[in-house]
């Protein structure tokens, strides 16, 4: 099973009935001239990428925004529209009123899969005392946390809050939290790297290209600013393929990732087992117990 | 004149459709009789050329334009653009739009188009899946 671990569906065509709505979608995310997407244009980009699940992500960034970009609600209609295509994180910013009761139905009642937080946008260090209570209601739920990270190409995003080393503490506090450094911190890859060799429950994605085509950037981080050789040998169980789609397009990143020189086992581990062990997910689509 | 439009959902990230019937169906509904015909698509990764629509003459086609065009090759266009927010990673779609060109013309009599038998009109997709448009114009002569 080949899974898109961190997709966001800003303009997918179903949740965007309201024009006001996909123009501010257009200027926060500042994703320009890509149009609505059909679900069924979505399931032929999955097709031609061999991509066959993808994990939607929520964005609420409503302390700053005034309002909720892509709300939980929003991901479970995708999920019930998608055929067994979609799973979805919920998000809650943590500086909005009542975000643990939201996030808290989102795991409940919505069923979403996991928690997205974006903290160059919501304005907090990962390690401030004020989302504790967040992390434990993960914990409590057996939900993993995709932080969005690195390079964040939105308007008044602050890169400071997304180092890698804010996430050290938190893996030490809290063990059995499994959180995701997306985009591999980019540019801080090597920190990214050192925090997943010392930490099972940091896990990192592929969805970051930044610069040139996804064949080159992929060679230059994934087997020289990282050696190939530490994914390869000791980083494989940690690696999820992560497009971060609509910023980048998956089918290219799919093929660049299959090109990497990685052993066979490698690459199929990033593929999908890695992101269905981040689930909590068995490969026949049971919850595993953790 | 006469303009009408026909919408494509491409389905690979490079194919052929033969769009032949469906300009056909455009000059009839414009009752025009005589004059010209153009067939224009509204895409810089896209192209529409005249060709046979045999299945070995497309495979040979797309093989050529590959070998010509190599993915694998180094483009300036693979970069980040500021003005769309996203990386542009298709560059091997814009030659290979440019090298087929992105328009045709046919010569329309007595509500006929007149055209070879073996000559069909292609929309080539270089860049897919994505939603396309591809414009028909009538000028009445």
């Amino acid at each position: 099973m080949f899974i898109d671990i961190n997709v966001h569906p800003d303009f997918y065509a179903d949740i965007n009935l309201d024009k006001t709505k996909e123009t501010l979608r257009h200027n926060r995310l500042n994703i320009h001239h890509n149009g609505l997407a059909s679900l069924n244009h979505i399931s032929n980009q999955m097709n031609c990428a061999s991509i066959d699940r993808m994990v939607l992500m929520a964005n609420d960034c409503s302390s700053t925004d005034k309002t909720v970009l892509v709300s939980n609600e929003e991901i479970k209609k995708l999920i019930d529209l998608g055929e067994k295509k979609f799973l979805g994180f919920a998000s809650v910013d943590p500086n909005s009123d009542n975000y643990l009761q939201q996030l808290e139905f989102a795991f409940s009642n919505l069923k979403l899969s996991g928690l997205v937080l974006y903290p160059a946008r919501q304005y907090f260090f990962p390690n401030e005392e004020k989302v504790a209570d967040i992390y434990q209601l993960c914990i409590a739920y057996n939900k993993p946390i995709m932080f969005q990270c690195g390079l964040n190409w939105e308007p008044n995003a602050l890169s400071k809050y997304v180092h890698p080393l804010h996430f050290e503490e938190v893996a030490i506090k809290y063990p059995t939290l499994k959180l995701c450094i997306s985009g591999f911190g980019w540019p801080w890859v090597r920190e990214t790297a050192m925090l997943l060799l010392k930490y099972p429950n940091i896990y990192s994605d592929t969805s970051v290209l930044y610069f040139d085509s996804a064949r080159e950037f992929y060679s230059q981080i994934f087997t020289k600013d990282i050696p190939y050789t530490w994914i390869d040998r000791s980083l494989r169980h940690q690696v999820m393929f992560g497009s971060n789609n609509p910023r980048f397009e998956q089918i290219r990143m799919a093929k660049a990732l299959s090109n990497l020189g990685y052993r066979d086992s490698t690459v199929e581990l990033i593929k999908g087992q890695n992101a269905l062990d981040f689930l909590g997910i068995s490969n026949t689509g049971e919850k595993s117990v953790c | 004149m006469f303009v009408d439009q026909i919408e494509l959902e491409t389905k690979k990230y490079v194919d052929f459709y033969i769009i032949t019937k469906e300009i056909e169906k455009i000059v009839s509904k414009s009752q025009i009789k005589n004059g010209v015909v153009t067939v224009i698509t509204k895409h810089t990764t896209t192209a529409i050329t005249v060709n046979e629509a045999l299945e070995c003459l497309q495979s040979d086609i797309e093989i050529f334009l590959s070998n010509l065009v190599r993915e694998d090759s180094s483009y300036s266009h693979a970069r980040m653009l500021r003005n769309y927010g996203s990386t542009a990673g298709n560059p091997t779609g814009h030659i290979k739009s440019l090298l087929i060109g992105n328009h045709c013309h046919f010569i329309l009599v007595n509500g006929q188009i007149i055209k070879g038998d073996a000559q069909d009109v292609f929309f080539c997709e270089f860049d897919g899946p994505s939603k396309r448009t591809v414009m028909v114009s009538i000028e009445e002569k």
